[in-house]
């Protein structure tokens, strides 16, 4: 963190830091602007907004039409013009709408046209399952943009990463997607006042532990915590690192953990497979640190299947805690 | 497409292999990993498993000799239609005979003699070994088939490589094992009739022991029960021989036979008496062939050496000891007995079982009383020159006891001389 003098620490919510951070930005930029779908008087789809729209007026908390692919390609044209766009989707699923305007318009016009432009668009991604939001409002599609050489995309796990890392996205001259976990917006923490960055592309080491690596995101952080605690009693001593950023990846930090504790649990709520797991563990098995495994890698991942409407099955298709702390003691235990 | 059952390679020298049983008939349906034949190379014969599930069609004859990789029979899965048998794949040698003149033996055998025992087996008889093992081994200079690992499937784990601080000439690995549970492996013949004989091997050896003598017994069914800790039976700690009597008594009483004739050698030869003592009832005749339990000394030093070698070199020396003719102990054969001893947590298991029955070079238990309570037909057969127990243990044997005593013979008189030993067993029974 980055931080100037004379701040102070408070508790607030994930929610109140992200709008802090716009707030922050918009009064100290004028080029800064915020655009989404009832974003304005409404507050937003998860009132992440609030009343900024009273603050700083419409044109620059500016609600857009219901097409993401419209909203999202003036995003990308103002960044082009110069402004500092935050275009919010009410949901990331759908980016799906969108991807032309991202994958091969905001990743794309600084490497085609030489270097003379870039594009400074911020993407905001409210992601996840757990709201009970069903199959089309509950993905975690962060891995697709992670594929997109030309765009940065964070995973903020606390409501201090989630300031910091959208006051590092404006300041970053290129296209930085961020997902934001629907589950994470009511979480309280300790957050400090006024301006600071955390960096792009920088993992997080959680908690310290010799035994088991945990490679966690998002709300998967969280949960992976509460596993090792529980593992705690069980003698076991895992780290949990909070990956941050998927694109580019600390490669460092999860390295540097591997060939301490020797072995590597991936936790993610997206799909298991094609997912940031696998290329967490491809990285771990291309690397030096190969030499230390002790044991086989293992993922932890989303089920092969959409998102269900019904609250128990869909806490059935992404990892909970008691399924970290199993695979985790498996590891640990050399029974993997 | 059916799968191959191909002739495996399990020995450096062999080129061609011999079918000697099939254990199931040509149209039977068996599981990958049942074993389903026989094959012999030299003296030593070994079982083969299905490579994978389905029904057994065109198996090659019993007897006939098939070239290292060549089929001996397809696997056809549920469904597939059964022909012709289809053609033959190009048989790949897994080591060149010999590299051509002028070209550098970069991958020589000879150039890693500790490997040359892996070389020879398949992908799946590599130890099985973690990134972080295989690392602190090579490190260390640690041959990893001399680990026991205590991962699933006998992973070596970088705890199972223990590094002491006097570096690496003086490291000895952990070998450990688990103890299992579950019944004694007991191999059967498929033929024979009338009561049948039940075989007891000796220490550090395995049921396949008994192949030399066999056909001059078989015209009887051949039930031979392996100790634990070898062959194909599980590892057990046994607390000493009375554990050691219980657990193949246990089996012995789980063929449920109305009578049998018993045959045990050297340790097997002591648990035959035991039981024989215990199941008088059941047991037509009892055969001993260099027994153990008649007397206190038996050769430490050689146990030793055989539970500890790693490899054919270390293990050939100790097995010579065995027999007095060392020429029967040939290189091919020591290779092979290395193969089938190449698992450590088997060795770690028998090493600690001799150390329980035989400290310090003593028989820690005596059979004499047992013997003198022997009611029953039995004889003592023992060559004057073995080497391992003294056959003048055999003169503590009471009147009634037969005493076949062969000159110029070893510890293992019937591989040794398996047509007088076989004849001596078969016309007295």
């Amino acid at each position: 963190m980055n931080a100037q003098a004379g701040i102070e620490v408070r508790e607030i919510s994930y929610t109140q830091a992200i709008r802090e951070a716009m707030d922050i930005a918009l009064s100290e930029d004028e080029r800064v602007i915020l655009m989404g779908e009832d974003i304005g008087v409404y507050g937003g789809a998860f009132q992440v907004t609030g009343d900024l729209v009273d603050k700083y007026g419409t044109d620059r908390v500016m609600d857009t039409p219901i097409s993401e692919l419209g909203g999202a390609g003036v995003a990308v044209g103002a960044a082009l013009t110069g402004l500092r766009p935050i275009f919010e989707f009410q949901f990331s699923d759908f980016a799906t709408l969108a991807m032309e305007q991202i994958v091969n318009q905001a990743a794309k016009v600084r490497y085609m046209l030489g270097g003379a432009v870039s594009v400074p668009v911020v993407m905001r991604f409210p992601a996840g399952s757990g709201t009970g939001a069903a199959a089309q409002h509950s993905q975690s599609l962060e891995a697709w943009l992670g594929h997109v050489p030309g765009l940065k995309v964070v995973q903020p796990a606390t409501p201090e990463d989630a300031k910091g890392l959208l006051l590092a996205a404006l300041d970053d001259p290129d296209p930085v997607m961020i997902f934001e976990h629907k589950l994470l917006y009511k979480m309280k923490g300790q957050v400090p006042s006024g301006r600071y960055t955390t960096p792009i592309g920088k993992a997080m080491v959680r908690r310290e532990g010799s035994h088991v690596t945990i490679v966690a995101t998002a709300i998967m952080v969280h949960k992976a915590l509460e596993a090792a605690k529980a593992l705690e009693d069980d003698g076991i001593k895992a780290e949990v690192i909070d990956l941050r950023t998927i694109r580019p990846l600390d490669r460092d930090t999860v390295l540097e953990s591997v060939r301490k504790t020797g072995r590597l649990l991936c936790v993610y709520e997206a799909v298991k497979t094609l997912g940031i797991g696998a290329e967490v563990s491809a990285m771990v098995a291309e690397s030096d640190a190969f030499d230390f495994l002790d044991a086989p890698i293992v993922r932890l991942g989303g089920a092969e299947s959409p998102i269900p409407y019904n609250p128990e099955l869909e806490k059935a298709v992404v990892p909970q805690v008691p399924d970290i702390i199993e695979a985790a003691r498996g590891l640990a235990k050399g029974r993997t | 497409m059916p799968t191959e059952i191909i002739m495996p390679k399990v020995d450096m020298d062999m080129e061609t292999g011999k079918i000697a049983a099939w254990h199931v008939q040509e149209g039977a349906t068996v599981s990958k990993g049942d074993p389903i034949f026989d094959i012999e190379t030299d003296k030593a014969a070994m079982e083969v498993e299905a490579p994978a599930d389905g029904t057994l069609h065109h198996p090659v004859p019993e007897g006939a000799d098939v070239a290292i990789g060549a089929p001996v029979g397809w696997l056809y899965a549920k469904g597939e239609a059964v022909g012709d048998p289809p053609a033959e794949k190009t048989p790949t040698p897994d080591v060149p005979a010999k590299a051509p003149d002028g070209e550098p033996e970069t991958e020589s055998p000879n150039a890693r003699p500790a490997a040359s025992g892996k070389e020879t087996a398949a992908d799946d008889d590599k130890p099985r070994a973690t990134p972080k093992a295989r690392k602190l081994a090579r490190d260390a200079g640690i041959d990893l088939a001399t680990l026991n690992g205590s991962g699933p499937h006998g992973r070596i784990q970088a705890a199972d490589v223990a590094v002491l601080e006097d570096g690496p000439r003086h490291m000895l690995a952990p070998v450990g094992f688990k103890d299992e549970a579950g019944p004694l492996s007991v191999i059967r013949s498929k033929g024979g009739a009338g009561t049948p004989i039940v075989m007891i091997h000796g220490f550090a050896n395995e049921a396949a022991a008994w192949s030399p003598i066999e056909a001059h017994l078989n015209e009887r069914p051949l039930i031979r029960i392996e100790l634990p800790c070898h062959g194909k039976s599980p590892r057990r700690r046994l607390t000493g021989f009375a554990d050691l009597v219980s657990d193949i008594r246990r089996a012995f009483d789980d063929l449920d036979l109305q009578s049998a004739h018993l045959v045990g050698h050297s340790l097997g030869g002591a648990v035959a008496l035991a039981i024989a003592d215990t199941r008088a009832s059941r047991v037509d005749s009892l055969t001993l062939i260099a027994p153990a339990g008649l007397g206190p000394d038996i050769n430490g030093a050689v146990l030793d050496g055989i539970g500890r070698a790693t490899r054919a070199e270390s293990l050939g020396p100790w097995l010579r000891q065995l027999v007095a003719d060392e020429t029967v102990i040939t290189d091919r054969y020591v290779r092979a007995a290395m193969m089938a001893r190449r698992d450590p947590a088997l060795r770690a298991a028998q090493r600690a079982m001799a150390e329980t029955l035989f400290p310090d070079g003593t028989q820690s238990f005596d059979l004499r009383p047992a013997l003198g309570r022997i009611a029953k037909p039995a004889r003592i057969i023992w060559g004057k020159r073995d080497a391992i127990i003294d056959w003048r243990h055999a003169l503590c044997a009471p009147g009634p006891v037969a005493l076949h005593l062969f000159d110029g013979l070893g510890h293992l008189p019937h591989m040794e001389a398996p047509d007088a030993i076989g004849q001596c067993i078969a016309a007295t029974l």
